[in-house]
């Protein structure tokens, strides 16, 4: 009942800055607020990987990079003629709404089928050792996309279908793109937060001891690793709609460093410090006009500092809004 | 089967490149069970170091050996300062502090990014032409694989190196503190070993190293740019862990053995997926035979 | 039918036998002592019991099932639970979380819990009330919401046994629960083992150092060294035994004969 009054909440809260939004600001600004979504969605479900199970991942923007790739090759090989059925039969925002979860959920599943791939053999390995074959693997996946012609291979893919042209495939709704945040951040949390979920953080802790209590840590790192690469698919869907284009430069290892910052940055085991970061440090550099290149130097210089001084980020393991396994509270913050 | 012999001594010049890139990389990890991230951009640092260098002390316009040697030795120096300053400043701190397997990491992959983004904004983001410090030509023909000087001086660098090298981990007295603290760290240090120095000596070695690969490679490959490092960097990681992360002449092994490998399948195969040869040869190691080629197994205790 | 068979167990490592052909037989309801120097593969025969490491030879038989090679979260299912040497808890979570995680071992669902039917608010409350229970009767009940590592060494030990409990063993496995306690700690503790096999009818087998410890509280004794057993039998009976003795000379011998 809680949830679905909240999720009913969401859903007008966010139809409506949907409506008001593009009239307030100006398209640039909507555009960051996509960039911010992306950021989150990527940073928290890399946070239930590193933060919450422990498996240091480097490999997370091979997993966008998917989620990117198979959600545009859809909608330009395929959904482009859905779509204009379906703007054909109703009025086009509608059409356009109804749409776009397609890319977005194909986006995700090929990217969790990627997760699954790489993380069971990846995840036999431990600490430094996964670290690595993570990064390789977001290598080989990122140099296998740059070898496919039909999705523009070093040109880069384009979102515009030729049976279509001129149908705008693009998509920069504000409501369902953080609503899909939200989605993404309600089910980290209700995966982390439940009393099941201390698995993955037992995993964290100590995988010797996991194991003596019945937890299957293989089993549980490997679910960890494929929710968090399907909601990095969707963030990599979302992008790719969201800027009309994509090319593997997007999706290199200092993408996955840069995510990997914000989850430091803003506490190993905080959904919302990780949020947190993910939206200031994607905003900041857009806001502060002429910081350009000054950018990954400062990303730079507030990872090693903060690792030097703050080791444990900005929030650490507590969330902005406290949460208690118990029995009665054991929820998440704003849990739709 | 010319080619095929050209091939692999282009594969054995390239594989001594990044044994020495690779050694860094390893000692490193054998004495602090660390993967310095920052390791590639040091090398990329010594290629520009030699860049300036050359130009400023006139090497550049009037290539000679000599010239080559200094070169070698400023930009080795340089970078051995840098690697020391890298520690001192960056990992020392957390090694005080007990600071566990990941913090260490991190820092790695933001001095990492530190040094290239530095780079860039400091040499600017556009390739440079390092300058011929000798004079290209053509040193013997033997069966129909022509040996160029360049490839010479770089193969015999490359060795002398590794052999002064395996004589300072072998022979000296820093040696022997080197291989004691990468064997058991905390006992080594209650044996009286200056851990500290010892740590410090090894970062310098590595860099130094990292350095002279740096600007053998500005010999052979002239096009240099403050993002060079990134790729041999991942590569020669690739090698160290090929021949067994901590292993001195695995190292070795392991560079010389991508490098040639890396080579004929890109020259007999498909060069699109040169790049990618390293990280399957990664994946597959680390799937099979994680501890490398010399490397041995090290159980947990429960 | 004995619960647990161990039967010509051998475990090597490489060139190291740690255990040969251990056998060991404990009864439901016993209260057994695996005893012995440093070094005698005590731990490693826990080890193989509880699934961290496969038998090079020999079988390992819970309630007459084959177990040996199993993985240990699958172990822990069939109901054989351990505490570790050095203490194992799950540092930053609380003992309360610790105990948690334990009761619900594999039987999360990811679904379940994103998806929260109804009835999951009734499950995750009985699942705190059960936790909160079970660090009562272990007397931690006022430590719940703080840090495993927070607590005093004592008590540490006493959370990873609720732990162990937590997963509603039919054996538990103690390595070494009494390291480091002082006399009335280990008094007491020697209290709450039996207090634990009477109420809960667990069958316990438990390894010490300290053979006064075990003398007083065990029904049967058995003595290893070099990974051979030299002798099985009544505390007193081994006690007395000259082989057993002699294992012990030259090692921390609190009261051997």
């Amino acid at each position: 009942m809680r949830t679905a009054v909240a999720a009913a909440l969401c859903v007008a809260v966010l139809a409506g800055l949907d409506a008001l939004l593009p009239q307030l600001l100006n398209p640039y600004y909507l555009t960051i607020l996509t960039r911010i979504g992306v950021a989150v969605i990527a940073a928290v479900s890399l946070q239930l990987v590193n933060g919450f199970t422990g498996q240091f991942s480097i490999g997370h923007a091979g997993f966008m990079a998917v989620g990117a790739y198979v959600a545009a090759a859809l909608s330009v090989y395929a959904g482009a003629g859905w779509l204009a059925g379906l703007a054909s039969a109703l009025p086009l925002p509608l059409a356009r709404g109804l749409y776009f979860p397609v890319p977005l959920v194909a986006g995700g599943l090929a990217a969790a089928l990627a997760g699954l791939v790489v993380g069971i053999p990846a995840l036999r390995l431990r600490g430094d050792y996964l670290a690595i074959a993570t990064l390789g693997f977001g290598e080989i996946i990122r140099i296998a996309i740059l070898n496919v012609d039909a999705v523009g291979g070093a040109r880069g893919f384009s979102l515009a279908s030729p049976a279509h042209p001129g149908l705008d495939l693009r998509y920069e709704g504000f409501g369902i793109s953080y609503a899909v945040v939200l989605v993404a951040v309600a089910v980290v949390a209700r995966l982390v937060y439940a009393t099941g979920g201390l698995a993955f953080r037992a995993v964290r802790e100590d995988e010797t001891a996991a194991e003596s209590v019945g937890v299957p840590t293989t089993r549980v790192k490997v679910e960890a690793f494929v929710v968090s690469s399907f909601f990095a698919g969707v963030a990599g869907a979302l992008f790719a709609h969201s800027e009309g284009y994509v090319h593997t430069n997007s999706f290199s290892f200092l993408r996955s460093f840069e995510i990997v910052v914000f989850v430091v940055l803003g506490g190993l085991g905080s959904i919302t410090g990780a949020a947190l970061a993910a939206a200031v440090l994607t905003a900041a550099p857009e806001v502060l006009r002429g910081l350009g290149e000054w950018r990954m130097i400062l990303y730079s210089v507030l990872l090693v500092a903060t690792m030097l001084l703050r080791p444990e980020g900005l929030l650490g393991r507590r969330e902005l809004v406290p949460v208690r396994l118990g029995a009665r509270a054991g929820g998440a913050r704003a849990a739709p | 089967m010319e080619n095929f012999l050209q091939q692999l001594l282009n594969g054995i010049t390239w594989g001594g490149i990044y044994a020495l890139i690779a050694l860094g990389y390893t000692m490193v990890y054998g004495v602090l069970k660390l993967i310095n991230f920052a390791h590639g951009d040091v090398y990329m640092v010594g290629a520009m170091t030699g860049f300036y260098a050359a130009h400023a002390l006139g090497f550049a316009s009037d290539p000679s050996l000599v010239g080559f040697a200094v070169t070698l030795l400023a930009a080795m120096a340089v970078c051995a300062a840098l690697g020391a300053l890298i520690e001192r400043v960056a990992y020392r701190p957390l090694r005080r502090r007990g600071a566990g397997r990941l913090a260490p990491l991190i820092t790695a992959i933001g001095v990492s990014l530190l040094l290239e983004n530095a780079g860039q904004l400091v040499f600017g983001a556009d390739p440079k032409f390092f300058p011929a410090l000798l004079e290209s030509r053509e040193l013997v023909r033997v069966g129909g694989v022509a040996i160029s000087n360049i490839q010479a001086a770089v193969l015999a660098t490359a060795l002398l190196l590794m052999a002064g090298l395996e004589f300072v981990v072998m022979r000296t007295r820093f040696g022997r503190a080197m291989r004691a603290v990468a064997y058991d760290g905390p006992a080594a240090a209650l044996m009286g070993v200056p851990v500290d120095r010892v740590v410090m000596g090894t970062f310098v070695l590595g860099s130094a190293l990292a350095a002279a690969a740096g600007i053998l490679v500005g010999l052979s490959n002239p096009k240099i740019d403050p993002l060079m490092g990134i790729m041999p960097g991942i590569k020669a990681f690739v090698a160290a862990v090929l021949g067994g992360i901590g292993h001195v002449p695995g190292a070795m092994a392991g560079g010389l053995l991508l490098g040639v490998v890396e080579t004929l399948v890109s020259g007999y195969l498909s060069s699109t997926y040169r790049d990618a040869i390293a990280f399957v040869v990664l994946i597959a190691i680390l799937l099979y035979r994680p501890t490398g080629l010399f490397g041995s197994p090290q159980a947990e205790k429960v | 039918m004995p619960l647990l068979e161990v039967a010509r167990l051998t475990v090597r490592f490489g060139g190291l036998t740690a255990v040969s052909a251990l056998d060991l037989s404990v009864e439901e309801r016993a209260l057994v002592a695996l005893i012995g120097p440093n070094g005698a593969g005590k731990t490693t025969a826990f080890n193989v019991v509880t699934g961290v490491y496969a038998p090079s030879a020999g079988a390992v038989r819970f309630d007459g099932r084959e177990i040996g090679g199993e993985p240990p979260h699958r172990i822990c299912a069939r109901g054989i639970a351990r505490t570790f040497q050095n203490i194992r808890l799950f540092r930053s979570l609380t003992a309360l979380e610790n105990v948690a995680t334990a009761l619900v071992g594999a039987r999360r669902s990811g679904v379940r819990d994103v998806l929260r039917a109804p009835g999951w608010r009734g499950r995750e409350a009985a699942l705190a009330d059960e936790a909160h229970a079970l660090l009562e009767r272990l007397g931690l009940e006022r430590f719940a919401d703080a840090p495993a590592d927070a607590l005093p060494y004592g008590e540490q030990r006493r959370l990873e046994i609720a732990r162990a409990l937590a997963t509603h063993p039919r054996l538990l496995l103690l390595d070494e629960p009494a390291a480091g306690m002082n006399p009335a700690e280990k008094e007491a503790l020697a209290a709450l083992v039996g207090r634990l096999r009477a109420e809960l009818g667990l069958t316990i087998v438990l390894i010490d150092h300290d053979v006064s410890f075990v003398m007083n509280l065990c029904d049967r004794v058995a003595v290893l060294d070099h990974g051979e057993k030299i002798a099985e039998g009544r505390p007193e009976e081994v006690r007395r035994d000259p082989r057993v003795v002699e294992a012990y000379l030259g090692s921390e011998a609190e009261g051997a004969a």
